[in-house]
């Protein structure tokens, strides 16, 4: 160990490419969480429908079919449709400004039916949602985000209050709970903060803030189907659906959330990969760094191995003692690697904003390979000093 | 008997070349003898020695060590034989440099496997005996020359061995450092220990009980009950002889 400065060195091949092994599983593993728990946001039995801004020719093309975008009465179609749904409900996004006295909020107002709570498995705190009677009657109530709640009425109860949105007055009928939501700038599915949202009567958004172009469209529409096994047909007699309903016309998109999991796991793979080959060519070099400095040490210690055989140590205590060297200086630099690699995954979550998580066996993995690679590249010089010739190792100066 | 050599030849390959370090050596020692093997360079007096230390094996001829013939015997049991039964030491002390003074007398014991408190305890109680158990701690560098061969002596009989092989003990020592080695091998075969030194300084063969001369492979003569004779003259003699032949 006279040679401190020379082992760490030797080691830095296995310590960054533990540390990438380590990086790589923590961003591998939150990538993964943060993906599963977007999807359990969307729901993983769910479709969603997002209409599609077309523009120049396509956009002419779609005035010429007579096709208006996605609809309100796509929504009605799928439901009526398709036995395999189990509720469909509309999603319209309302671009007004939302006041009350002289605070206003950066609230989103969507317009909605009374399924969106039981597809997006999102529930009222307080108060009551949207009811059937509000939609068929276009009432104009709203039930606000906890968020929203925060900023117009602190602590105080907006049950029966009323705020303004656009240029109506809203009467506050309930109070959405809180939805706890990562704040991964990565993520695989773009999701707003749901508790910014505030909901009116679906038919109130269409007939209040009418657009006069097109005066049923909606941005989403959610269907929930009633089994996981279901959704993959369910998706496909929807797409033929609305391929009829629009005229071949792409002004929608149909996005399955599970669909989205496995793309993502796929992409996952690719960049598991890259890393992978990155961190088994460092470890390749480092423990070619390795070996070639247990040979250099092998040949040093030539007087020492003499010694020690003519002092009764056998062929295999000399392997022994070289091989344990050399584990040793690999598992101390897997060990730093380790410590590296968890401090490169906090890095990461802090500048690029991934999600990043150590699992207990990523650390276990990293640990075995660096001993490994103490194993595999300490054989040869271990099996050099130990095949030496005892009289000669004695006699080398 | 504690050695027996029969008919000893160690043929060594030099690329094309052979070189016969042995050229039929026969001759045994008993216990509590202290031998003195004597010979110009290349008189095959080190082959022999690393052959009666377990460390070479004769090309032919046969080797028996307290009663158990080498040939035959695998890397483990050769080595164990050397770990147990030899005690080397050596010109140049051959101390590992790394370790300190009691962790060099105690590498022995631990191909022995013995347990490390013990190990310890009879390293020092060796250290204690050859006059060094203050300096236990020092690593050889900080130690004189007859310090240094005094840890090796202490290292060659801590594992208790039925032979003493000693080569050329006090070649790298001034004269009465030298002499304070010899002293201590004397007592050592004074307390019963087999020791054969190899040597080519007459003046401290004297010191031995006998006495082989040894030229090109070859026992030339083996004196023997040496104590008080004329060594030199006796050598001189045996060397007049054979270039009379």
């Amino acid at each position: 160990m006279a040679h401190k400065m020379r082992s760490l060195l030797t080691t830095l091949g296995v310590i960054f490419g533990v540390a990438a092994v380590i990086a790589m599983l923590s961003i591998g593993e939150g990538a993964k969480r943060d993906a599963l728990e977007q999807i359990r946001l969307l729901g993983t039995n769910n479709i969603r429908i997002n209409a599609v801004k077309l523009t120049g020719d396509k956009a002419r093309e779609a005035e010429s079919k007579y096709s208006d975008g996605l609809s309100y009465k796509d929504g009605l179609l799928i439901r009526s449709n398709v036995p395999s749904v189990r509720a469909v409900t509309p999603i319209r996004f309302v671009d007004a400004p939302v006041m009350k006295g002289n605070k206003e909020s950066a609230a989103r107002v969507i317009g909605t039916d009374h399924l969106y709570t039981e597809v997006t498995n999102f529930s009222v705190d307080d108060g009551r949602f949207i009811t059937p009677l509000d939609i068929s009657e276009a009432k104009r109530v709203c039930v606000i985000g906890s968020k929203v709640k925060r900023e117009l009425f602190g602590f105080r109860s907006p049950i029966g209050h009323r705020i303004r949105i656009g240029e109506e007055w809203f009467r506050v009928v309930g109070v959405m709970e809180t939805k706890r939501l990562r704040e991964g700038k990565a993520s695989i599915i773009k999701i707003r903060d749901i508790n910014r949202d505030i909901y009116i009567p679906i038919t109130t958004a269409l007939k209040r803030f009418r657009d006069e172009e097109k005066p049923f469209f909606v941005n989403e529409i959610a269907v929930q189907v009633k089994s996981a096994e279901l959704v993959e047909p369910t998706a496909r007699i929807i797409r033929r659906l609305l391929k009829r309903t629009h005229r071949e016309v792409q002004d929608y998109e149909i996005i399955i959330p599970a669909e989205l999991l496995a793309q993502s796991r796929r992409t996952q793979r690719v960049f598991n990969i890259v890393m992978g080959s990155i961190a088994a060519i460092s470890l390749l070099v480092g423990g070619i760094g390795i070996m070639n400095i247990m040979l250099a040490s092998v040949t040093e210690r030539t007087k020492e191995i003499g010694i020690r055989r003519a002092l009764g140590a056998t062929e295999q205590d000399i392997l022994g003692q070289f091989l344990n060297e050399t584990v040793l200086i690999s598992a101390t630099g897997g060990i730093i690697g380790i410590v590296l690699g968890v401090v490169m995954a906090k890095v990461i979550n802090i500048f690029a904003g991934w999600e990043t998580v150590i699992a207990l066996y990523s650390v276990l993995v990293s640990f075995g390979i660096s001993a490994m690679v103490g194993i595999i590249f300490g054989i040869y010089p271990a099996r050099k000093a130990a095949q030496m010739d005892p009289i000669a190792a004695l006699r080398f100066e | 008997m504690l050695i027996e050599a029969i008919d000893l030849h160690r043929i060594y390959r030099m690329g094309e070349n052979e070189v016969h370090a042995l050229r039929g050596v026969s001759f045994s020692i008993e216990r509590g003898e202290f031998v003195s093997i004597i010979g110009p360079s290349g008189s095959g007096k080190s082959t022999l020695m690393h052959i009666m230390g377990c460390l070479d094996r004769p090309t032919s001829g046969s080797y028996i060590l307290d009663g158990t013939p080498i040939e035959g015997l695998d890397d483990k049991r050769l080595s164990r034989l050397r770990n147990r039964k030899v005690g080397f030491v050596f010109q140049s002390f051959n101390l590992i440099q790394q370790l300190n003074v009691v962790e060099n007398v105690e590498v022995p014991l631990v191909y022995m496997e013995m347990d490390r408190h013990e190990r310890r305890e009879r390293a020092l109680q060796m250290l204690e005996a050859v006059g060094l158990g203050h300096r236990s701690q020092h690593k050889p560098n900080e130690l004189s020359g007859g310090e240094n061969q005094r840890v090796a002596i202490a290292r060659a009989l801590v594992t208790d061995p039925d032979l003493i092989l000693a080569d050329e003990p006090t070649g790298n020592l001034d004269t009465k450092t030298g002499q304070e080695i010899m002293e201590l091998l004397k007592r050592l075969h004074e307390q019963g220990k087999t020791l054969i030194m190899v040597t080519h300084d007459l003046e401290k063969a004297k010191w031995s009980s006998r006495f082989i001369h040894m030229k090109d492979g070859k026992i030339l003569h083996d004196f023997r009950d040496t104590d008080g004779a004329d060594i030199v003259g006796m050598f001189y003699e045996s060397t007049a002889e054979q270039e009379a032949q």
